[in-house]
């Protein structure tokens, strides 16, 4: 495929035109009037939090999703993908975030499917692939085996499918995201050859430290709309952040000034006062202590986290998603082991513990994810209410079903749970009601004293998030040790009274929740601003 | 809600009969092809099943072991577990009923212990066969369809070793015309017969099936175990997250399980056969897995699956002396039941 050098002309006309794209599922909508323009030799960066439509703008240009409203112009024509196959015949490839590589092939043989057919001849295929790689900077063993490779390896080798199509335009949907320090610096210099060519790429990512060394224009998503969007500049960083996160301050602070905001300034001044030793050691809830953790393919998911929360405080963990928060909920719900550190309360050890035990001591855990860990949806509410507390209704091995309805009925109208009844199936409810019932399970837990909230205002309506956070903030005053874990700085900033925040694994600061360090918390959750760090 | 769920039920038990029928249709169908004559094939099959009072406890026993397995399948399934290894956990439960009745020392113990110790030991080789999938499973998570499955074959084959070999359970040889097969075992140790009536060979394993039947309804149904069950069967890390000890449960689940089909080898060695010989299990393990399947999770469905097949089986073996037509026929039912029930519930699936 020929592809024009002349790029003055092409800097005039873009490559590829997006006229008010916008897509709905149902009552939901994942983007929103969504106007974007890439060039010919240009890397385009698209920025945005988890669910900000990112994917789902990388998927209509690559014919994955058809766009429910707007249009498209490829190249000066009519674009309108209906299968990837309309996309690759248009000169569109795409590098997703799941590779689809078959592991007990070579790279070779994975890299001929498709695009090869009657008489094979490997070795002129092989020599054709290490020419392709070298041009690209793409260092790969055509026959290594794909189960054998790394992820970053796996990685070069989806890119070079891409590239044996000699695209236009190549996506990449958050490459990044499973890359090593070293890996993504190789990453990005292949980007600049690519595009070095007269190609054009669209990168995905989350993490603004990338983007400075290679974006051209940047493009902000945030709730499916697009709240950015510019030529690269050092000066926008900033900008970029407060777009991601959301610039809406004040208003999210109105939400939830009526929770919180006045009141946590004093709580932090009166915590302030108290930092005598002896106070401080009475009050320790919850001490996790230099814990890392290494997963089962060998990726140090958090390393030597030490966070110590105490009673009546809420503690928030602010992070980009996929930096180890879920690593770590799971360590503190028992279910995973760490791989070295130690995880307390003043009287248990809990390094080791199995969720019952901990459930003993007294830790409520509302879990990231409700439909996996939460609760049990094919059971209906009653069940779910009292999943960790069966045995307290059960006599000579028999299950007192009216006991059972009648302690729901209690949690369900002191947490105000909308069910028709307390035995309707857990399924039919809203995802609101099915976390207010999570939340009513783990804060009644005997004797509460540390409550881990993931995420728990994740997709709820605004009345749920309300009264989550009331429930939250009720149990810290009456003296629960409280874990926020979130992505959404607002919310932290509104109900917490001092805020981590977790980077690759580590946490990279810790500092008070007032909305004059927002732009430092968002600048250490975008790893930005920590460089020395890595470089250190 | 409420009409909701009579829908589901009723379209369950729809398809169910429906295959049931559309099953027996195709078995009558076969019998008039290859039946010198149809109606006498037919006469005999109905004796075999109701004809004497012999037919109906022959039946009734037959209905019995294939009740236990099921019940077995069924208490696996509410952990979401597929215990398909019935049959090798009959040829457990056999082999050691046998051994502790002929070995044991129990022949002259009171009060019925001579029958109810053997029982016991076959229930626990059951079990511990049954287990070994289960520890496989929490320990290394491999598949307990194809270790359960496996353990079959090699069930078996300690069966054919153990009559085999002199030092295990063959009968001392008096002549070279002695079958590898186990000795009798003493009367005293056989299944007393619930009636004196000579004829009706219905012995105390149907008190067992329907007892059983019983206290696995309620455990299921009204227990805290049948809902712990439940709970890891549909979210295990959710159950765990609750503080439900899943591989604790899985195992529990995994043992009673074998315990029930071990319990119907015994029965099988002590009510009725008295001996063991190579193969003596004769299927029973997939008949009573058929009966599970059947049942689709319910312990009364078990139990009329089990009286269905039971007496389809007697039937069909009286047909085949009778009147040359196979009890193959009887086979080819049975897994059309599965296949149709199999299918309608992929269209009921489908539709939704």
């Amino acid at each position: 495929m020929a592809i024009t050098n002349d790029v003055n002309e092409l800097d005039k006309v873009p490559l590829l035109r997006l006229k008010s794209i916008g897509k709905k599922y149902g009552e939901f909508s994942a983007l929103d009037d969504v106007e974007l323009d890439i060039f010919s030799g240009r890397i385009h960066c698209m920025l945005g939090e988890n669910g900000a439509g990112k994917s789902t703008l990388c998927k209509i240009i690559y014919g994955e999703e058809v766009a429910s409203s707007g249009s498209m112009l490829y190249a000066g024509n009519d674009y309108e993908p209906l299968a990837p196959a309309d996309a690759l015949a248009n000169g569109i490839a795409m590098v997703h975030q799941h590779f689809s590589l078959i592991h007990n092939m070579s790279v070779y043989e994975n890299l001929m499917l498709g695009y090869v057919s009657g008489v094979l001849d490997v070795a002129e295929f092989v020599s054709y692939l290490i020419n392709l790689s070298k041009r690209y900077g793409l260092d790969i063993d055509p026959y290594s085996r794909v189960s054998e490779l790394s992820v970053g390896q796996q990685q070069r080798v989806e890119i070079l499918k891409c590239l044996m199509r000699e695209p236009r335009l190549l996506i990449l949907d958050e490459p990044t995201a499973v890359l090593l320090p070293d890996e993504i610096d190789a990453l990005l210099t292949t980007c600049k050859q690519i595009v070095a060519e007269g190609r054009s790429i669209v990168l995905v990512t989350h993490k603004l430290a990338e983007i400075s060394r290679v974006a051209d224009e940047v493009t902000v998503l945030r709730g499916g709309k697009q709240v950015m969007q510019c030529e690269f500049s050092e000066e926008q960083v900033d900008a970029m952040i407060s777009a991601m996160i959301g610039s809406e301050i004040a208003i999210s602070d109105l939400r939830l000034a009526g929770l919180s905001l006045a009141e946590n300034i004093d709580v932090i001044a009166t915590t302030n006062n108290d930092e005598k030793s002896a106070d401080r050691k009475a009050s320790q809830c919850m001490i996790i202590d230099d814990l890392s953790f290494v997963d089962e393919r060998g990726n140090q998911c958090l390393s030597n986290i030490t966070l110590e929360i105490k009673a009546g405080e809420i503690h928030g963990l602010a992070g980009v998603e996929g930096n180890g928060q879920t690593e770590l909920g799971d360590i503190l719900a028992g279910l995973s082991m760490p791989t070295s550190g130690r995880l307390y309360m003043p009287d248990f050890e809990l390094t080791h513990a199995t969720p019952s035990q901990i459930t003993a001591a007294g830790v409520g855990i509302v879990p990231e994810n409700r439909h996996r860990v939460g609760c049990i949806e094919e059971l209906d509410l009653t069940e779910n209410l009292l999943l960790s507390s069966i045995k307290n209704y059960s006599r000579f091995g028999l299950l007192n079903r009216k006991a059972m309805r009648d302690a729901a009925k209690i949690l369900i109208d002191r947490f105000d749970v909308r069910a028709p009844s307390a035995d309707v199936g857990f399924n039919n409810l809203s995802g609101g009601n099915q976390q207010k019932a999570v939340l009513a399970r783990e804060i009644s837990i005997e004797s509460l004293r540390f409550l881990l909230a993931a995420h728990p205002t994740r997709g709820l309506d605004i009345g749920a998030v309300f009264a989550v956070y009331e429930h939250i903030r009720n149990s810290a005053k009456a003296g629960v040790g409280v874990l926020l874990i979130s992505s959404e700085l607002d919310e932290l900033i509104a109900v917490c009274e001092k805020i981590s925040v977790i980077y690759r694994g580590q946490i990279v600061g810790t500092l008070p929740a007032d909305p004059q360090y927002r732009d430092q918390i968002g600048a250490l959750m975008s790893g930005s601003g920590i460089q020395q760090r890595h470089s250190a | 809600m409420m009409k909701n769920y009579f829908n589901e039920h009723a379209q369950v038990l729809l398809t169910t009969f429906g295959a049931v029928f559309l099953a027996l249709m195709i078995g009558l169908l076969l019998v008039y092809l290859t039946a010198d004559d149809f109606s006498d094939a037919l006469v005999a099959f109905f004796d075999g099943m109701f004809g004497s009072t012999y037919a109906v406890g022959a039946s009734l026993n037959r209905a019995v072991t294939l009740a236990l397995v099921g019940m077995g399948f069924v208490f696996a399934s509410r952990a979401n577990l597929v215990n398909v290894g019935g049959e090798g956990q009959i040829a457990m439960g056999g082999i050691f009923a046998a051994a502790m009745a002929l070995y044991g020392g129990v022949s002259d113990l009171p009060l019925g212990l001579a029958w109810i110790l053997p029982l016991i030991i076959g229930t626990l080789a059951g079990s511990f066969w049954c287990g070994i999938a289960g520890v496989l499973k929490v320990q290394r998570g491999t598949n307990e369809v194809i270790s359960t499955l496996l353990l079959i074959f090699i069930g078996l084959l300690v069966v054919y070793w153990s009559v085999q070999s002199d030092s295990l359970l063959r009968k001392p040889r008096t002549n070279s015309s002695t079958l590898p097969e186990s000795a009798e075992i003493p009367e005293s140790t056989m299944l007393p017969y619930l009636m004196d009536d000579s004829s009706l060979t219905l012995h105390v394993g149907l008190l067992f099936a329907v007892i059983f039947a019983v206290i696995i309804w309620i455990l299921l149904n009204k227990g805290e175990l049948g809902f712990r069950l439940r709970a890891i069967g549909l979210n295990d890390i959710a159950s765990r997250r609750a503080g439900i000890s899943a591989k604790r449960d899985m195992m529990l689940a995994m043992f009673v399980s074998g315990g029930f089909s071990g319990l119907a080898g015994a029965i099988m060695i002590l009510g009725e056969q008295w001996y063991v010989t190579a193969g003596f299990s004769s299927g029973y393990g997939f008949d009573g897995l058929v009966a599970g399947l059947l049942a689709r999770g319910s312990v009364p469905g078990v139990l009329m699956a089990a009286l269905f097949f039971g007496f389809l089986r007697s039937g069909g073996l009286t047909m085949e002396m009778m009147s040359g037509v196979p009890s193959a026929v009887v086979y080819i039912i049975q897994g059309l039941v599965v296949v149709f029930i199999a299918g309608a519930s992929r269209f009921a699936d489908k539709r939704d």
